[in-house]
């Protein structure tokens, strides 16, 4: 990216990111022995907190709004929101 | 590679903390666009909840890793026409021109600019993700708002009972255009949502390329942020969105709704029909079973 | 160069498509219509070739326009009037992009009363909407100002888009000798468009027009002021070089005429100041000491120099083709007297209008306003605004 004369509005000196993470009052979390990794809650998570590493589906927390879709999305009821701040 | 696959290694191209409410089916259709479209593109995003939520950008940081621009709120198709011809005219076609906008700026103040650059068939996917309302500004009607919806200009009052006015089915009213591919789409069909988005950018290099996504709106609609798909769903299932495709000049039923379901089921699921009267919901199912015997008919030509 | 009869539209057509525009896009309205169609008949012709795009609205032109400047395009429109009023709401945001561009307006009354007849009054309404305004007298003016135009709006210091104002019918239709210079000679003046500051392309992407705060904003509010001020210099110097390769000077933001010795001064806008020109001789040929101030370029607005030009003078008078509503006045005479350094009350003037709805400006008006200024240049102050009406 290359620095830019800013002589009308515009952006490009990295990205602009809020703490999501913060809104948070439940956390979903994953029950692996249930999962059978058919990636459904991926495909519906709107924040793309859930990825696919080491060939298994994992949330990550850093962007996750709590919305609690993925728990209701998911066919094997593999994940729990699990109230924030009540332990992990 | 299947969609589940697509999805999963594909890059997220907006910025990853956005100001959306939990739950918001606006998110969720716009991130899994841009995945599926890449870094070639460009994209539009007028006024309404995406632009707000961060996706252009604050002071002099951008939402996207794409080029992205803000147009007026009545000009996106325009101001997307303008960009994607000089693209043509540099050689450069390959580059996917997208917008993204609401039912607000596509229905409402942006119909006459959608609608001109549907008919020149300009080259670009103009995505319209419905929320039935003006959002942004604090959930106000537009013209695709169902007849009957809480909306704070059509409030519930002793005189006046919820919007007037039944929705306009703006997918349609495109479709009758001679523009390239148009479709209509739902984030719980995901698998449906991609294969036409990814048609949709294909015929988007020939012409005016138009899909109509529902996008249910925890905020504005009054439901469990969690039940986003599952109202989406709903919505498929009673015929109120029926899925389906036009392109060559013909159309598909791209998910056939053999049984479907009262739209009642659909309609109690949520905070904003909550006074319809009995009449208001047969009327209302009158509109979805018309509505679905129509796109039959076109279908079965 | 070979001189031809052409009417202002036409010229306007032609001295576009000799800058070599990207994109055009257009909507037909009188009395701009016929600059739409003659460039449609240019590129049908195979003669133009550049991407033209027949919106269903003034709106959509600028919109197209905008968008084809954000992918770093060249681009041309002309409307009038009504035109131009469905087209503010992009047509602020082109300038407030800093995107170029010369766009004619050929100038039209407002509505209402219904009427779709000359008057400047689109144009002047949007002076504040942060583009260029130039006004031109001919059409030959019109074919020069055009091309200048695209060097002005591309300079690396201004990056402002530039309305190029002619008077519709008085103008647009009329038919008059333009020296049109040939393809190669124009190729030669103007340099191919280059700007990047504000582009959409995936090999470098930005957010461009993302949500600003006020802060910033104010910055680039003092940078678009800045700018404005530079352009006079840059005016000067496109208008010498101009002249350098076709023989023709405007003399910049004003022309002066017969100001040397003169005690009353005539300011003038537009077509009318041809008029304005055989009233001033004419006064001469009977001894009064009469001058002219052409005003060209309205924005940015060229103070110093009509400050000086009017230096020493005893009394001037301001014609206006438009109205500002709420000054009792037109509003050139508004902005004349608030660019005088001293203060304006050692002079004599008045605010004359008239022209409005394509009503003319004869040379009667114009021998009245020079009579007006003769009787009350020694009675410093402002005096009433004259209106050049027909008698009934
Ligand atoms: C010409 C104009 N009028 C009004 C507005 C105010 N406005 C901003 S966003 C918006 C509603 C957008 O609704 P929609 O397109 O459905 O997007 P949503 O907010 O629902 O996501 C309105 C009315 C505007 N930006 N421009
Ligand atoms: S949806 Fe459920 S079963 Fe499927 S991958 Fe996710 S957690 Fe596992
Ligand atoms: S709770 Fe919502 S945001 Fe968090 S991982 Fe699940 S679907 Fe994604
Ligand atoms: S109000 Fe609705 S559409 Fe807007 S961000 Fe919230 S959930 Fe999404
Ligand atoms: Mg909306």
């Amino acid at each position: 990216m290359s620095k830019r004369v800013h002589i009308s509005p515009l952006a490009n000196e990295g990205m602009y990111i809020l703490d999501t993470a913060s809104w948070r009052t439940e956390r979903p979390v994953m029950n692996k022995e249930k999962c059978i990794e058919c990636g459904l809650c991926l495909t519906y998570c709107p924040v793309n907190a859930i990825i696919f590493d080491e060939n298994k589906y994992k949330i990550t927390y850093n962007y996750c709004k709590g919305c609690g879709i993925c728990a209701v999305e998911c066919p094997k009821k593999a994940i729990d929101m699990v109230p924030e701040g009540g332990g992990k | 590679m299947n969609y589940i696959e697509k999805l999963r290694t594909s890059e997220d191209m907006v910025t990853p903390g956005m100001s959306a409410c939990q739950g918001c089916c606006g998110e969720l259709v716009l991130r899994r666009i841009l995945q599926i479209s890449g870094k070639n593109t460009i994209v539009c995003v007028p006024p309404g909840c995406m632009s707000g939520a961060g996706v252009v950008g604050w002071d002099y940081q951008t939402g996207m890793k794409i080029p992205v621009h803000i147009p007026l709120l009545t000009n996106t198709a325009s101001f997307l026409s303008g960009v994607s011809q000089m693209y043509q005219r540099k050689g450069r076609g390959d580059v996917n021109m997208i917008a993204v906008a609401g039912d607000g700026a596509t229905a409402d103040g942006g119909f006459q600019s959608l609608s001109g650059a549907a008919e020149r068939n300009e080259k670009m996917l103009y995505v319209c993700y419905d929320n039935e309302g003006y959002m942004n500004t604090g959930f106000q009607r537009s013209s695709t708002t169902t007849k009957g919806s809480r909306t704070s200009t059509t409030p519930i009052g002793e005189a006046i009972n919820g919007k007037q006015q039944p929705s306009k089915y703006v997918a349609l009213i495109m479709s009758m255009h001679a523009l390239q591919y148009c479709a209509t789409a739902s984030p719980s069909h995901m698998q449906d949502m991609v294969a036409k988005v990814e048609r949709g950018l294909a015929e988007s290099k020939k012409g005016f390329a138009f899909i109509h996504v529902i996008a249910p709106c925890p905020t504005g609609w009054s439901f469990e942020p969690d039940m986003s798909i599952q109202i989406a769903k709903k919505a498929v299932a009673s015929n109120m969105f029926p899925l389906w495709e036009k392109y060559n000049g013909n159309y598909y039923i791209t998910v056939e709704n053999k049984k479907p379901i009262p739209v009642k089921e659909f309609l109690q699921s949520m905070g904003k029909y909550k006074s319809l009267t009995d009449d208001d919901i047969a009327q209302i199912q009158k509109e979805a079973d018309t509505k679905y015997e129509t796109l039959k008919k076109l279908a079965s030509e | 160069m070979k001189i031809k009869a052409m009417t202002g539209n036409t010229t306007a057509a032609i001295a576009a498509s000799l800058c070599r525009p990207d994109l055009i896009a257009a909507y037909p309205i009188t009395p701009q219509s016929s600059v739409a169609e003659y460039l449609s008949e240019l590129v049908h012709s195979g003669e133009l070739q550049t991407n033209y795009v027949t919106t269903e609205s003034e709106h959509s032109v600028m919109s197209v326009i905008q968008g084809a400047a954000c992918a770093g395009g060249r681009t041309f429109t002309a409307t009038s009037g009504q035109g131009l009023a469905l087209m503010y709401e992009p047509y602020f945001q082109m300038s407030t992009m800093r995107l170029p561009m010369v766009m004619a307006i050929v100038t039209r009354e407002m509505i209402s009363p219904c009427t779709v007849w000359s008057g400047q009054q689109d144009a002047m309404s949007v002076r504040d909407a942060g583009w260029l305004q130039v006004y031109v007298e001919n059409n030959q003016e019109i074919m020069d100002m055009i091309i200048q135009g695209y060097m002005i709006t591309e300079h690396e210091d201004v990056l402002i888009p530039i309305n190029v104002c002619y008077d519709g019918f008085y103008l647009s239709h009329l038919v008059e000798g333009v020296d049109v210079p040939s393809q190669k000679e124009v190729d030669a003046f103007l340099p191919p468009v280059h700007f990047n500051h504000a582009i959409l392309d995936p090999d470098n992407p930005m957010a461009v027009d993302s949500l600003t705060s006020g802060e910033v904003l104010t910055r680039y509010r003092k940078g678009h002021l800045e700018a404005m001020v530079k352009t006079l210099d840059v005016i000067e110097e496109v208008d010498k070089k101009f002249a350098k390769s076709f023989g023709r000077s405007y003399g910049g933001a004003i022309e002066e005429y017969k100001c040397d010795d003169a005690d009353i001064v005539l300011v003038a806008i537009g077509g009318m100041t041809g008029t304005a020109r055989d009233a001033v001789d004419m006064a001469r040929d009977k001894g009064i000491k009469a001058g002219l101030i052409k005003l060209r370029f309205v924005r940015p607005f060229p103070t110093d120099r009509i400050a000086n030009a009017l230096k020493g003078k005893k009394a001037f008078a301001v014609v206006d083709r438009s109205v500002c509503f709420g000054w009792n006045a037109g509003p050139m005479y508004t902005e004349v007297r608030a660019a005088l350094i001293n203060g304006d009350d050692k002079y004599s003037h008045f605010s004359a209008i008239g022209g409005l709805g394509g009503a003319d400006i004869s040379i009667k008006h114009m021998t009245s306003v020079i009579e007006k200024l003769e009787s009350v240049k020694s009675k410093p102050g402002q005096h009433d605004t004259l209106w050049l009406m027909k008698e009934f």
